[in-house]
């Protein structure tokens, strides 16, 4: 069970890296956000396999931590200047 | 292997599955309102299935009632993010860099 | 397998860090840093430090990813052209310099696994004495108990800085929000549902700090994120200076823990001694109100907080 633990782990951090090329290519300011609040999920999903696998319960409560923090990113998000015309792209 | 470590494995491996959509969804969807559905659907089936899987192999209730809110924040925090994200998008398609 | 989890890790952190301080566009630059700091959170799970995980996800979700946003939009609405202020080519330096420090963090390294720490060190010392009170966790126990001076001045130094962003504040009123998240009705449901399980981990967090991961700071800073939250949503808005209360509130930790101290110098003899842990969390809850508060107010702009109209 602890292999297939560690398998999970290890897939969703290779999903999160690979998401990041969203986060490079973008276009918009709005994909890298939305892309960085996937990440939060994954990450989540990550501590909870690991507070299983390490037998360390507080690990819990880091993934409480960020679920229940991770909307403030979106609300600080939508407050943003609009584009300006001169903006390239 | 036991009933529920199989059933907890096999729910593992969905999860991941779902996670595995999200980040195809991502990468290959072609504009922001469509990647959303990644962040908002995708990824909270995954987040449920791999707590599920986690609940079972726990077998604390404590545990599971944890997880459980864990789930649930996080598809309010999907489901706000979400709506304030796509808001955004619209009305400022072309907010780049 | 877990290597393979611990070096795809150690490498994504290695390339997150180049991305946020060498990439075009500071949004992009932005986004990287909080992912770093997600992937951070996961760095110190492995490294079996939840203490720091916890510290790492209540300031990097809930303060400085909003923090660093906010700072983006004020700097745009100054000045457009900033936008594309982050092409600038990196200094001739930064490669001898990167070089140097990785050099220097090999020797240390390899000077760390030669060590065998000998029997009396100071932390098999400190966990010795820590079984005499009923803390079971090390981290608070150490803060409080051993280096209580330290803990003391950190909390000055946090006061220090907001006096320092209160007296540097200008005289001009807080910006107007360019776009009100306030009109968003789904926003309703977020505060009802995140603000008081904010305040209920917090306590939690404080509680657990006594004998599990946790403590002062991390509970202060979820507190904090949840004014954070309200100050986004318009609920708080920020007034030029604190009013009497918000000052009671940003002093209440050095106030008394200092006033702990001395009172245990003319009582036993010693300064800053804990007399049992009633004090501990007598001082615990004062540092987190403080700790919340400084935070806060310093998102806000270092002035005071009223609530919305």
């Amino acid at each position: 069970m602890n292999a297939l633990l560690t398998g999970a782990a290890l897939f969703l951090l290779i999903n999160l890296v690979a998401g990041l090329v969203r986060v490079l290519k973008g276009p918009t300011r709005a994909d890298r956000m939305l892309a960085a609040l996937l990440f939060g999920s994954t990450t989540v999903a990550v501590l909870l396999i690991l507070a299983e696998l390490q037998g360390m319960a507080a690990l819990r409560d880091v993934a409480l931590l960020f679920v229940l923090l991770a909307a403030i990113l979106g609300v600080a998000f939508v407050g943003l200047p609009e584009a300006h015309p001169e903006d390239p792209e | 292997m036991s009933m529920s470590e199989a059933a907890a494995a096999m729910l593992l491996l969905l999860g991941c599955l779902f996670y595995l959509a999200g980040t195809v969804g991502l990468l290959r969807f072609p504009d922001v309102h469509a990647r959303l559905h990644a962040l908002t659907k995708a990824d909270n089936v995954g987040l449920m299935l791999v707590c599920a899987a986690l609940a079972l192999l726990s077998g604390s209730l404590r545990v599971a009632a944890l997880l459980g809110l864990i789930w649930l924040l996080g598809l309010l925090a999907a489901t706000v993010s979400a709506h304030l994200i796509a808001r955004h998008a619209r009305r400022h398609p072309e907010a780049h860099r | 397998m877990s290597l393979a989890l611990d070096v795809l890790l150690a490498l994504a952190l290695v390339v997150l860090a180049i991305l946020t301080v060498a990439g075009p566009g500071l949004f992009r630059a932005i986004v990287m840093f909080i992912v770093f700091g997600l992937m951070m959170a996961l760095a110190w799970a492995r490294l079996g430090a939840p203490d720091l995980a916890l510290a790492e996800a209540a300031i990097g979700a809930g303060i400085t990813g909003a923090l660093l946003l906010g700072a983006f939009r004020a700097l745009v609405r100054a000045d457009p052209a900033k936008r594309r202020a982050a092409f600038r080519r990196p200094s001739r330096l930064a490669l001898p310099v990167a070089v140097l420090a990785t050099v220097l963090v090999a020797v240390l390294a390899l000077a760390l696994a030669e060590l065998t720490p000998g029997p009396g060190t100071a932390g098999a010392l400190a966990r010795a004495a820590l079984k005499d009170v009923e803390l079971g966790n090390a981290v608070t126990g150490v803060l409080l108990l051993f280096r209580g001076y330290d803990t003391l001045l950190e909390i000055v130094v946090l006061l220090a800085a907001w006096l320092g962003a209160f007296a540097l504040r200008g005289d001009e009123p807080p910006a107007p929000r360019t776009e009100s998240a306030a009109t968003v009705p789904l926003l309703d449901a977020l505060l009802a549902a995140v603000v008081p399980l904010a305040v209920l981990v917090a306590v939690y967090l404080l509680r657990a700090g006594g004998h599990a991961a946790g403590g002062a700071f991390q509970a202060g800073a979820v507190l904090a994120a949840a004014l954070v939250l309200l100050v986004l949503s318009g609920r708080l808005r920020p007034t030029p200076a604190p009013d009497l209360p918000q000052r009671v509130l940003l002093v209440l930790g050095v106030v008394v823990f200092g006033l702990l101290g001395l009172a245990m110098l003319i009582v036993a003899g010693q300064m800053l001694a804990m007399p049992g842990l009633w004090a501990v969390y007598l001082v615990e809850v004062a540092m987190m109100v403080s700790i919340a508060t400084t935070l806060a107010l310093l998102f806000a702009g270092a002035g005071g907080l009223r609530r919305a109209p």
